[in-house]
């Protein structure tokens, strides 16, 4: 397990309550899960996502990632509609232990309400809530 | 209550483990992946840290007695295809049971000597067990003592484990000699008949034994709780050369269920503990009809209704989440499932469940892993009978079947894997 000051936390991307992480591509978002979720989960074979045109609030259940023992829920960032999935994900389910925040990402939507990402936790935010978490 | 730990909490620690609550104790859950660690004991060795299992000791001239009335295999009865009688140096499962036929805690029973039995029972129940026994001993002259706590546990489990344990041992080909399938030497205690008959190459006792919780060829081993990081830094050592790692809980779980052994309280627990697929653990005539003794619960088994177990796998490797229930093909909720894990060494290739260690794997085979685990159903079902598994979630088809990982090596014969 990755100590606090292991877990890799980019800039250029923001957080949920629930270790989802989007980021902001022209007008669409990009979605995944944090590096302190995909350590938490440990090895990661399978990923169920939604289909394209698929439409969701923020907060909705978009699907799940499962490793040996549990199945866990994913939870989006921000509302819209699915344009792209990571394909990618079907055969090599890994690169969202391997790399969470670049080829492991999940989903690309097209937002809603953009202003939603604005109330997403930039990174020290997020620390701060991940260092709460582990007094 | 604050967690449990065990002698090695500060090395699971320092290698970075991820640990959890189990029975107690704050155990690892994996190394560094839960996956890598449930591969490498089908091809090479994973070392689990067991010390959260508990030990009651069972001696007296009446202790034969007491356990031939509280456990449910016949002690009388229980060795090889003759059903022979236990002997020292042997063990023998089984299941402690109520009155009613529901079980109390599963155990393996280690004959010492004609009136002392080790009593090896799950993490937490020691003092339950003995309790049970205690309270059962009536007449007899017998002391049952809880060992919890006082010694250390490591279970070798992989086609490499006689291999490493040859670079452990002081003397390897005397202690492998004569050691078949749930045979053990030696002890971990100097009040033990057979202590000192198998040591380390550093003079530590064990308890050597070709047991174990993956269905794999391997050990366990019992050692003092003082002792147990030594014994542990060696086979550690010893596994290096051979593709040894440790593994966790998560691994231990995912193996056991492929291998179809039951978890205690989860698979197994307040229900009759019969119409299940561990029969070897119940004292049937040899024409299946009725018990060789009378045990505590066999009134009950014998004559009272019960609910069905069953091993299922599924077509790939997604399972449900408990609670989730099981229907049938009419779509009626039939049951309960019990385990569902997967087991990520196994895969269909045509109507056929193949292993990465199967001697005959198809060219290509990776082993893209199964869902598989336990149902209880109400009534009984055909093998090959086509379930659906539903949470809340998602549901998945599964298929009712005998074995589940096949090719498992736990019982070759310890000179074929030297």
């Amino acid at each position: 397990m990755k100590e606090l000051s292991e877990v890799n936390l980019p800039e250029d991307v923001r957080y949920t309550k629930d270790h989802e992480w989007a980021r902001k591509n022209g007008g669409t978002f990009q979605i995944g899960i944090s590096d302190f979720a995909q350590d938490q989960l440990g090895d990661i074979v399978f990923v169920e996502l939604p289909e394209v045109g698929d439409r969701f609030e923020s907060g909705d259940e978009f699907g799940t990632v499962e490793s040996v023992k549990a199945v866990s829920e994913l939870f989006m960032p921000l509302g819209g509609e699915v344009v792209t999935i990571n394909a990618a994900l079907e055969d090599a389910p890994e690169l969202v232990n391997n790399l969470p925040y670049t080829e492991g990402w999940m989903l690309e939507i097209k937002a809603s309400d953009p202003s939603e990402y604005d109330q997403m936790m930039d990174r020290a935010a997020y620390l701060d809530m991940l260092k709460g978490l582990e007094e | 209550m604050a967690p449990m730990t065990t002698p090695l909490y500060s090395w699971h620690r320092q290698q970075g483990a991820r640990m959890a609550l189990f029975g107690g104790y704050e155990m690892p859950l994996w190394y560094a992946s839960a996956k890598d660690e449930h591969l490498a004991v089908l091809t090479h060795a994973g070392v689990f840290d067991t010390s959260h299992m508990a030990v009651v000791l069972v001696e007296g001239p009446g202790a034969f007695e007491l356990l031939q009335f509280c456990f449910t295999n016949d002690l009388a009865a229980c060795l090889g295809p003759r059903q022979t009688p236990l002997k020292p140096g042997r063990a023998v499962y089984g299941a402690f049971l109520t009155p009613e036929g529901h079980v109390i805690d599963d155990a393996i029973v280690f004959m010492l000597a004609g009136d002392a039995f080790l009593v090896v029972v799950n993490a937490g129940m020691g003092q339950r067990v003995a309790t049970h026994l205690d309270r059962h001993r009536q007449h007899r002259d017998v002391r049952v003592k809880d060992l919890s706590g006082q010694f250390g546990k490591m279970d070798v489990q992989g086609p490499m484990a006689a291999r490493m344990m040859r670079d452990v041992l002081a003397d390897p080909e005397q202690v492998f000699d004569a050691m078949p399938y749930f045979a053990f030497k030696g002890g971990f205690s100097a009040t033990m008949p057979s202590c000192g008959s198998v040591v380390t190459r550093d003079g530590v006792p064990l308890l050597l034994s070709r047991t174990g919780y993956t269905g794999e060829f391997g050990f366990e081993i019992f050692t003092s709780a003082e002792t147990i990081i030594n014994v542990w830094e060696a086979v550690m050592a010893a596994g290096a050369k051979h593709g040894a790692i440790p593994c966790g809980l998560a691994a231990r779980d995912s193996l056991r269920a492929g291998a179809v052994l039951p978890l205690s309280h989860q698979d197994i627990g307040d229900w009759p503990f019969c119409h299940h697929p561990w029969p070897f653990a119940l004292p049937y005539t040899p024409a299946q009809k009725g018990f060789t003794k009378t045990f505590l619960g066999s009134t009950a088994l014998e004559t009272g209704s019960a609910p069905y177990t069953y091993p299922f796998i599924g077509y790939d490797l997604r399972k449900v989440t408990l609670p989730a229930k099981v229907r049938d093909a009419a779509d009626r909720v039939i049951g309960d499932v019990l385990t569902c894990v997967t087991d990520m060494a196994i895969e269909w290739h045509g109507e056929r469940v193949f292993s990465i260690s199967s001697p005959d794997v198809p060219e290509g085979f990776t082993g893209g892993g199964l869902c598989c685990g336990f149902v209880r159903v109400a009534d009984p079902l055909p093998l090959d009978t086509r379930i659906t598994l539903k949470d809340k979630r998602r549901q998945i088809e599964v298929r009712i079947v005998a074995d589940i990982r096949p090719d498992r090596t736990a019982r070759q014969p310890i000179h074929t894997m030297l």
